[in-house]
């Protein structure tokens, strides 16, 4: 089990929090999805760590419950499930959201139980480590491949499509200008991506096997 | 589920059996699974379509915060199960079974009322039965299908070193910018900017797999592109025989 995937880890946390403080919070996530507010938002675009993330509430009703044979949840709290898919490392991560929106992680995790607010830092590590679950099996469709890189790479196709089909008839001359214009407009985007630090401990160690067995023969 | 552009987010917590089998839980049983399930490009989940990130986990408890809380627990473990893909929810499940052949089966096989799920719109709507709203759906990369972001990736890996091998023909003149524009259209013959279905990344490869051919960056490409003339994404011959083989 793990929760690497590549270059994206995967984090859940799951948090209690009292009845009447969920429609606080609903209309939170509900708020910063308008356009008036998506600045709100603007601290985890710049993190630009992050793929995808999601928060979910859960009533104690709004458990399943498939067949008479399940027996019903009681439970007092509902819960929050909070679910990330990110670059770097765990310390990374959770240092880099404590800076980016502070105020945004007391407004999400508003009135969790116990939650002891976005700073200082130590109380705030410790309260999603020990809310944290672990991942069973984890898939990225690109393990070798961060945020950033996905976005960049859009940039890059559609710069290099645009630029063969201007260019295809081109003299040379002009071809060479058009072409270090191309490499500047994608000079941030432009990158190698390798497997760093460690794309996965199973294919290092496939790697590794490989390694030994070209040079044993 | 929300669903934000075209990235679509579902959680679904769906029920595990309680009682026992062959001396172990239902929930055992399902932790056992997932966690001897093949990685990258070996998951099942990498030949489900569209699948950007996916994740499991059974839940076995809620967590006691202390005092003065409330110590409380839940009466069923859950089989957590969480997707970011791209496109309608209803079609992503169905061919999520499809494409798997039902191999999906053997993960929710110990869930409740599983048993009733026999094909792919029984599975949907279980699936969907069990999802819970997600409040806020975060995309930080952005809404394309996986076949774009797959070849753009495949393009970014593959033009970026085509950018360093060439760099010196743009100081040579009037012959390296000739030179420079034929090396450009053979590139782009190799590569097929356009072309969604090959050549591309893999889904899920953990090393820069191509398609079939040899892994760029693995020992086998590196001692092929020692010799190699052009600076193409594609792969050159591999030296040493019997290294061809994707990791």
């Amino acid at each position: 089990m793990s929760n690497i995937a590549g270059k994206a880890y995967a984090m859940n946390v799951v948090t209690p929090m009292k009845w009447y403080s969920v429609w606080f919070n609903k209309i939170i996530f509900w708020g910063v999805q308008l356009p008036m507010f998506t600045g709100f938002l603007k601290g985890l675009v710049t993190l630009s760590l992050i793929h995808y993330a999601r928060w979910a509430i859960v009533s104690p009703r709004q458990f399943p419950r498939l067949d008479i044979s399940q027996p019903q949840e009681d439970l007092k709290y509902h819960y929050m499930f909070f679910f990330s898919n990110f670059n770097g490392s765990w310390d990374q991560y959770v240092d880099s959201f404590n800076a980016a929106i502070p105020d945004g992680l007391n407004l999400f995790w508003h009135r969790n139980i116990k939650y002891p607010g976005s700073v200082p830092l130590q109380p705030f590590h410790s309260y999603i480590t020990y809310n944290q679950v672990w991942t069973n099996h984890y898939y990225s469709a690109y393990p070798l491949a961060s945020s950033n890189d996905v976005k960049s790479a859009k940039k890059v196709k559609d710069g290099l499509i645009a630029f063969a089909d201007t260019s295809k008839d081109l003299p040379a001359d002009d071809f060479l200008k058009n072409y270090n214009r191309l490499l500047v407009s994608l000079q941030n985007d432009l990158s190698q991506m390798e497997p760093t630090p460690i794309v996965s401990l199973s294919s290092e160690a496939v790697v590794n096997r490989r390694i030994e067995r070209m040079r044993a023969g | 589920m929300s669903k934000r552009a075209s990235a679509q987010g579902l959680t679904a917590l769906t029920p595990i059996k309680n009682g026992v089998l062959d001396g172990y839980s239902y929930s055992t049983h399902t932790l056992k699974y997932l966690q001897e399930m093949p990685l990258n490009e070996h998951s099942l989940m990498a030949k489900v379509p569209n699948t950007y990130f996916s994740r499991f986990y059974v839940l076995n408890d809620v967590f006691y915060q202390g005092s003065p809380a409330d110590e409380e627990h839940l009466k069923s473990k859950y089989l957590v199960f969480t997707s970011n893909f791209y496109g309608d929810l209803d079609d992503y499940l169905t061919a999520m079974w499809r494409s798997t052949n039902g191999e999906v089966r053997d993960i929710w096989q110990h869930c409740v009322a599983f048993d009733k799920v026999n094909d792919a719109g029984g599975f949907s709507r279980y699936l969907q039965q069990c999802k819970v709203r997600n409040q806020l759906f975060f995309v930080g990369a952005n809404n394309e299908p996986l076949a774009e972001q797959l070849k753009a990736l495949y393009l970014k890996q593959a033009f970026s070193r085509f950018v360093f091998e060439h760099q010196a023909l743009a100081s040579q003149g009037a012959a390296g910018a000739a030179k420079l524009q034929q090396a450009f259209r053979e590139f782009i013959k190799t590569t097929e900017p356009a072309n969604l279905e090959k050549p591309t990344w893999v889904a899920g490869a953990c090393s820069e797999v191509v398609n079939d051919a040899v892994p760029v960056g693995s020992v086998a490409d590196a001692v092929g592109r020692s010799s190699a003339k052009s600076g193409a994404g594609t792969k050159p011959q591999a030296t040493k025989p019997g290294l061809d083989k994707a990791v």
